[in-house]
Formats: C-alpha cells, structure tokens, sequence
C-alpha cells in the first residue's frame, strides 16, 4: 500500500554565522510525512531538531541563520523557494506549529480568542464576529472549560497547560495539512502532558492532519509516533516505523538511546549511557559524527562519512556502514597493529 | 549554613569574587578596543582633560585682557574663534573656561556620588527602617522636576560657582544612592557575605571592603552618564547667571553672553555651546560602552 | 485599579510632605540671617525687622513649618517681597503659559521619539538605524540653551520664518516646543529601540509569524503594544527634566512662563516666590507621574499577579 506523501524534505541545510564560525546547526537532514500519520523527530539537545522544526516554516532569525541548501517539499512545491507572499499562506493554514513553551509564546496582552480569530480572518477571510465564534469553538474543542469567558482572557490568566491548549486551538484553527510540535509538553507536568497527548491524538484522528513531533523523549515518541527520525549532529541518522525501531534498532546510536531509557519490566539495576560527546556543530568530523561514540567505529567510518541508505525494505533507512556492504570488506579497528 | 563555612573557603569565594572583577576589567578593556564608539568617548575626555592642563601654555592671548578696538572680531587666523564684545580672544577663554566647566562638573559628581554611595551603602545593607527614611528622601528629592531642586537650594545659598557645584552634585545624590542600594542588597544576599561575618568582620570592614568594591561598576557607569548631566546642568544655571559671574570664561556664562550678540556675532555663542556638546557627547558615548562591558544582564 | 489609585494616592501625601518641607528649608537654608539679606543691603533695622516679622522668623521653626504646610494647603503661598502681592496670583498667570509648552514639548518628545525609535527597530543595525540613534546620542548631548539659540539664529535671524522671542501667537510656540522635546526625543528613541528589540526576540513574536501574518502586522500589532509599556514610564520621567528644562528655554525665548518666573525671583532673592514656583512645579511633576503609573498599569494588567 502506497501512503500519500505529504511533506518531504531533502538535504536541508540551515547554517549559522557566528563570529566564531559556521555553525551547521542542520546539515543534511532528510525525512518523509505520510498523510494522516505522525512523524516522531527524535534526538538530545543540541542535535538540530528544532532548528528543524523552524527550518520548515522558514522562521529562523536570518541573520544570523540560513537555509544553506535543501528541499522542503509540501504537496510538491517548494518551501524553501517561495516568495514571502506566498509563505505567508502557508504559515499557520497549511502548515502551522505549536512550540515548547506555551509561557512565552503567547502575545501576553492580547486576548488568548483574537489571537486566534486574528489567523483565522487572515486566511479564511471571516467577518470579525463569525471568527471570534469560530474561536470560541475551537477552544471548546480542544477541551477548555467555559471558553466564552477564556477567549476574552489574556495568557496570564491562563495556566500552562490552558495555554497549550490555547496554542493547539490556534495551530488548527485553519485545519492544517501538517502540524509541527516542537516538544509541545516539554513544560508541562506529568499529568497535563498525558492529556495533551492524548488531546492531539484525538484531534488527529477528526481533521486528519499529519503530526511532526519533535522530542527527545522516547517514551512520547512511542506512544504517538507512527514513524521515527532520529537526529544525531544535525543529520538523520535512522527513519524508521516506530514499532521496527523500538524493536530491532540498527544504528548504534538509536541503540544507545535505547539502551538508556528505564525499562519498568525489566529489573535493571543502572542505566547505560553513551560515552563521549556530540561533535561540536562548528567543526564536524570528516567521516561518520557518531564515530567517536561509537562501538562498533572501524577505520572506515573515521574516514568516509555514510549516507543515509535504505535497507530492507524502502520504509527502513538508516546512516551506519554496518548496514552496507563496505563493512565485510572493511577491517576491525582492533585487528590494526600500531607500530 | 554559612557557620559551617571555613576560613579557606571564604578566601576561596572571596577570590572568586576578585577574579570576576578581574574579568570584568579584562571585558571593559575588551570593550574599549572593540566598541569603536566608547573609544572615541574615552579619546575625546582624555583631550578635554589634556586642554585642562595645558590651558595656560597653549592659550595665545589672555583671556582676560580687554582690547575694545578688536571687539567682536569674526574667526580669523589671528582670532580661530574670534573675539568677544570687550575684545576677548574666544579661543583663549574657552581654553581657561574648560578648567571651570570640566571642574565643576567633576567636583559636583564627586559630592554626589560621596553621599550617595554613602547612603545607599547604610540604606541596602542595613534594611529595614533605615532603608525606609532614606528611601522616602530619596523618593522626595527626585519628586522635584529637573534642575529644579538645584535652582531651589541656590536661591537660598545665593548665585556663585561653588554653590552651583553643591546644588547640582545635590540633584546626583538620589541617583547613586538607588543604585548603589540596589547593588548592596544583591551583594548582601551571597553567601560569602555571611562567611565574613560569621568570621567576625565588622560592619564597616564587610561594608567597604567587601560590598563596596562590588558595587562599583555601576557605580562607574552612572557617574559618566552623570558627568554629563552635571556639566549640562551646571552651564545651563550659569547660562541663566546663577553661576560663573563674568568676566569668568566659563562655558555657560560665555553662552549667556553671546546670546546678546546672536545678531551680529553668533560665533560667541556657537562656540562655547559646541564645546559643551562635545564634551557631554564623549561622556554619553564612554557612558553607553562602560555599561555594555559592566553590565553582565545586557551582554549577550 | 480604584483600589490602586487610592493607594497610590496615600503613597503620594509623604512625598508632598517631604516636598513642602524641603521647599520650606530653602528660607532657613540662607546663610546667616535670612531677613537680613532678603531685605537688601544698607536696610535699616527696622527694616530687617519688618522682613523678619511678615516672613514668620521669629517664630519657632517647627511652628513656622507647621503654619508654612497649613497656609499652602490652603492655597495661600505667602506673598512676594518686591511687589507684596500674593505668590499664587502670580503663579496662577504664569503656569497656563508653562503648561502649553510643555505640552507641547511632550508631544513633540512622543511623536519623534517613537518614530524614530521604530525606524531604527525594524531595521537594527541597518544605515537607517545606525544614522537615527547617531542623532538620537547627540539629541541627549546638546545643551538645551544651545540648541535653542542655533534654531534661533537659524530659523529667525537667518531664515526670518519664525518669530525670534515672546509668546503671543503658534508660530511662537514651534521653536522653544522643539528645543524643549528633542532632548527627551532622543532618550525615548533609545528606549523605544531597545524595547522593540527586546520584544522582536519574544517567542510570541514568533508564533505570530508561524501564523502567516503580514510583517507589519507582527510588528504594529504584536510587538509594539507590547514594546510600548516600558516606554511610558520613561515618558512620565523625561515630563520631570522636560518641566525642569522649561527654566532655561523660557529664558532663552523670553517667554513669561513660570521657569523664568523662578529665575527671577531667585535672581532678585524674592525667596517666597521661589518658593512658591518649585512647590507648585514639583506638585505638577508629583500628580503627573500618578497619572503615568495609573496609564502603566493600566495597559500592563499583568502586574496584579506579582
């Protein structure tokens, strides 16, 4: 069964200059959206997910960031080619976002319902009073309590989780084709989190939109996610079917991660950790960025960097080379005798 | 907590504290070098204080010397400035005039900031009911608009060029006061603080030689931007003839003068409003870098 | 906010307590003895006398403080001691005059220092921006009494456009308004900018953009309402310096407002009048500000929290 591809992006690249240096904070990162699903990015701090996420809706702060190279591609056209006009209708109607911290970004003194009505008068282009209704409803839907009143309130009045609920209103306001959520329950608490997912979910299923989630949270991740990206130094490292990925993960990375999660059936008495440190985005290695972290590292990976390949099936694409050929014929590190 | 603190460690943090300051004077030089705009505030004060100094040998004439035949002269080779309405050499006076003007401006800033430090030092550190008097004097002398309170206090002393320098180093002192109080407070609340004084330093000692010193920066800061207030505000009451009296070649006073004459020889009132406008750019200018570099929260 | 303009209102009665005692001092403040001077040198005994009996010398200070604050609340603000009339008279002709002025210099303070400030915002570090807080910096570093006198020659003596001094018509008013407001121009222009800047780098910000909006749109509606509430503050502050600078400019345009009034009487040591000059000027500054703080509070409902 062939899936409609909603939003493909290829090679994306978003640098940063700095007085320091080039920054490729993004450098190569390539993955795939299926309509109706979601789309787990997953990776530590630092890895250039949300540079990612940013990337998408062109909102990085240029200068001092670029989008340097790449594709992003949204039913086919180009986002990284449009005109600003055209990016515009882009923004917040086909493609919107809701982001980490639902504190800071919501306008503080403007009333939480036009914050909403304002997107949806400038690209439904409703009368004023069908749009603050419209509103009203949209924040019933996503589970606000007399929303009448809440609209009219400002975000301090509002509690975090209230004020996510608000930004979810918003992003849908317009019915989107994608959904970006960048760490969307990173700053709430445990149990607020649970009902936001649980929220996005349910909205998912009734527009139909498909969800990029970007996380560096395993345990969200395979709760809500259909397929998963890993990011690792500003690449994809491993895109995947999330059940595949949980179950057998191939690069020693997604491994490590894994490995360093709690597992609740499993008495396990310390959590692994990987070793060493992400590369600095500044001054990358020449072969694989994972290298140095890496168990399984041969000469070969210090020397050529991988690609990201598929294997298997076209579902399965992962960047090591202990996944091609190369590796039979490479040699052990440890078979190598120092002079 | 702090009891348990030992003697070396609060040597330890007292040294912390010391290398931050060290860093912070590393940054301010960083700054100097690199903020092209606080440099060029730092060259042209260094050129107003040099004029000071070497006033007497540089001046071509006397600036007192009366020569009503060469009366309101324009520039000329003889006369760069021109000459004023009882034959004055412009130039000369202001040469002269800079010792009054740069000099009241730097003697009322340092009243100022004497007892404002001072009171802001008693007000943050001991808090409480202290803190409330001082405070409500602060808040009534900042409750008068401007140089208002200064024209208050010399119509009482009566005009003259010393008591300009007290009333407007008066208007300075709630300004250093707040801030210094604001500093002393944040200072107050580390931890070291409490080492040194469970290691039996007295108020006084914990005061100057621990508080003080780390309140200073903003202290810095506020007293450029003050010296250029100061020096405004010390010309404009001398402008207005409650300060230098003539003959006195200070700026103001020769401002005042030249108003006379805007007619028939605005360079008498041009060029002693230019050197004050200079000047008090260099102060803003040394002023606005100085902060950058000594303020951590706006560097980024 | 009733509630907050009655507290407000109960903080501000100290304050104007501590004004009238400061005002008050000014006559104990005159080394040796005051009666003696304000009568004038060569006054004869009687004379001295005579001061020192009208201006309540004799009397105990605490006692002459407590009738000084008694007889301004009242409205009565002694009496001048060159023409014998009572201050208030006075004041009450010279302060309209001050009042326009600095209206008029506020608006010009307001409406400059915001264009300029969002000019520079919008585009930071661009020619444009870098050319505005250029002027903005010597904005704050030319002496008011300058400035005045440059436009003065400028626009009267050379150009003739404009009258040279008084204040008898609009046109009068354009020069001494402008050399008043530019000053605080200048300082609203730099705190506008920083503002805005500050504002542009909020997360808020960015989700307006995420939404499609229009670029001006984010910057009119989403930054600048919030940019501007720091800015009133600085606003109600620079009214202080503004009505403070009203003593030079009126003394440079020769207009009868109650700055100059000030200056004369101090020039005259016609202290009551002086008196009575600072006091009502620093009432004016004491309410403006209360009118600043209840507008700040107004358009930031987000204090009720803290």
């Amino acid at each position: 069964m062939d899936k409609e591809i909603v939003l493909q992006v290829k090679n994306l690249k978003t640098h940063f200059t700095t007085s320091k240096g080039t920054a490729k904070a993004v450098d190569g990162v390539d993955f795939t959206l299926h309509k109706g699903e979601t789309l787990g990015i997953v990776g530590e701090s630092g890895c250039g997910k949300s540079i990612t996420s940013l990337s998408l809706l062109r909102l990085i702060p240029t200068p001092p960031g670029k989008i340097v190279a790449g594709e992003i591609l949204l039913n086919n056209k180009d986002i990284v080619k449009m005109k600003e006009e055209e990016l515009r209708k882009v923004r917040g109607n086909q493609l919107s976002m809701i982001f980490q911290e639902p504190m800071t970004s919501l306008n503080p003194i403007i009333p939480v319902g036009e914050q909403i009505a304002e997107t949806i008068r400038l690209h439904q282009r409703l009368p004023r009073k069908q749009a603050w209704q419209k509103a009203v409803d949209l924040l019933e839907m996503v589970g606000l309590p007399s929303p009448e009143k809440r609209a009219k309130q400002e975000p301090f009045q509002l509690s975090g989780g209230m004020r996510q609920r608000v930004m979810i209103a918003m992003a849908l306001a317009c019915t989107p084709e994608v959904l970006i959520a960048d760490e969307p329950t990173t700053a709430l608490d445990v149990t607020i989190q649970a009902q936001i997912l649980e929220l996005m979910k349910d909205l998912q299923k009734q527009i139909g939109m498909s969800i990029i989630f970007i996380t560096h949270d395993l345990g969200v991740v395979s709760e809500v996610c259909d397929q998963v990206a890993v990011m690792y130094a500003g690449q994809v490292v491993e895109h995947r079917n999330a059940k595949d990925l949980f179950k057998t993960p191939l690069h020693p990375y997604t491994q490590g991660l894994l490995a360093s999660l709690p597992n609740i059936h499993e008495n396990q008495q310390e959590l692994q950790t990987i070793e060493g440190s992400v590369p600095s985005p500044y001054d990358y290695p020449i072969g694989c960025r994972f290298a140095d972290r890496c168990p399984h590292a041969r000469d070969i990976c210090r020397a050529e960097a991988p690609d990201l390949i598929e294997t298997g099936n076209s579902d399965t694409k992962v960047r090591c080379f202990m996944h091609t050929e190369k590796w039979e014929t490479s040699v052990k590190e440890e078979e190598l005798v120092c002079p | 907590m702090a009891s348990k603190v030992t003697t070396a460690q609060t040597m330890e943090l007292a040294k912390a504290r010391q290398n931050t300051r060290k860093e912070r004077w590393h940054s301010f030089r960083s700054v100097m070098t690199q903020n092209k705009a606080a440099l060029a505030g730092a060259i042209i004060i260094g050129a107003y204080l040099l004029m000071m100094l070497v006033a007497p040998i540089i001046a071509p004439y006397d600036p007192f010397e009366i020569s009503l035949e060469d009366k309101l002269t324009p520039p000329s080779m003889e006369h760069w400035m021109g000459t004023d309405d009882k034959g004055r050499d412009i130039l000369s006076r202001i040469l002269y005039g800079s010792r009054l003007s740069i000099g009241v401006g730097f003697a009322s800033v340092l009243f100022g900031a004497f007892f404002g430090i001072t009171l802001g030092l008693i007000a943050g550190y001991y808090g409480k009911w202290v803190d409330t008097i001082i405070s409500r004097i602060l808040d009534v002398m900042l409750a008068f608009p401007g140089i208002l309170l200064a024209l208050a206090i010399i119509s009482a002393l009566g005009p003259g060029l010393i008591n300009v320098t007290i009333a407007v180093g008066v208007f300075s002192i709630p300004l250093f006061a707040r801030i210094v109080r604001g500093s002393t407070m944040e200072v107050k609340k580390l931890e070291y603080i409490d080492a040194i004084r469970t290691l039996g330093a007295n108020d006084f000692t914990i005061i100057f030689k621990h508080i003080f010193p780390n309140v200073l920066s903003p202290i810095i800061v506020q007293g450029s931007m003050r010296l250029a207030t100061a020096i405004l505000s010390a010309a404009g009451l001398s402008f207005l003839g409650l300060g230098a009296q003539p003959p006195s070649p200070e700026w103001g006073a020769m401002l005042s003068s030249g108003r006379d004459f805007l007619f028939s020889a605005p360079y008498m009132a041009i060029f002693p409003g230019l050197m004050i406008s200079i000047l008090v750019l260099g102060f803003n200018l040394f002023g606005d870098g100085l902060r950058d570099a000594l303020d951590p929260k706006l560097k980024k | 906010m009733f509630l907050f303009i009655l507290k407000r209102l109960a903080q501000i009665i100290p304050v104007i307590l501590g004004v009238t005692l400061v005002v008050f001092l000014i006559m104990q403040m005159v080394p040796g003895d005051p009666a003696a001077i304000l009568a004038g040198e060569g006054a004869s005994q009687e004379t001295i006398e005579q001061y020192r009996e009208d201006l309540g010398l004799n009397r105990p200070v605490v006692e002459q403080y407590l009738s000084y604050v008694g007889n301004v609340f009242q409205g009565d603000l002694g009496n001048s001691l060159k023409n014998k009339q009572p201050v208030l008279d006075e004041i009450l002709l010279r302060l309209p005059i001050t009042m326009e002025l600095a209206f008029y210099s506020i608006l010009i303070t307001i409406v400059l220092g915001l264009a300029a400030g969002i000019i520079s915002a919008v585009k930071p570090y661009s020619v444009r921006d870098v050319s505005v807080m250029v002027i903005a910096l010597l904005g704050i570093s030319l002496p008011s009494f300058w400035l005045g006198l440059l436009l003065m020659y400028l626009f009267s003596v050379k150009l003739q456009w404009l009258p040279v001094a008084g204040w008898d018509g609009p046109l009068n008013i354009i020069l001494p308004a402008l050399t008043l407001g530019v000053g605080g121009a200048a300082i609203v222009a730099r705190m506008t900018r920083s503002s805005m800047l500050d504002v542009i780098g909020q997360d808020y910000i960015r989700t307006a953009r995420a939404k499609g909006l229009k670029e001006h749109f984010v910057i009119y509606k989403h930054a600048l309402r919030n940019a501007l509430i720091p800015v009133i503050t600085v606003v109600g502050l620079q009214f202080g310096s503004l009505l403070g600078g009203t003593v030079l400019v009126e003394s440079v345009f020769a207009i009868n407002g109650l700055g100059r009034m000030i200056v004369d009487a101090i020039r005259t040591r016609d202290l009551p009048m002086v008196q009575g000059g600072v006091l009502v000027a620093s009432l004016v500054f004491v309410f403006v500000n209360l009118l600043v703080d209840v507008m700040y509070r107004a358009v930031n409902k987000r204090i009720d929290l803290n």
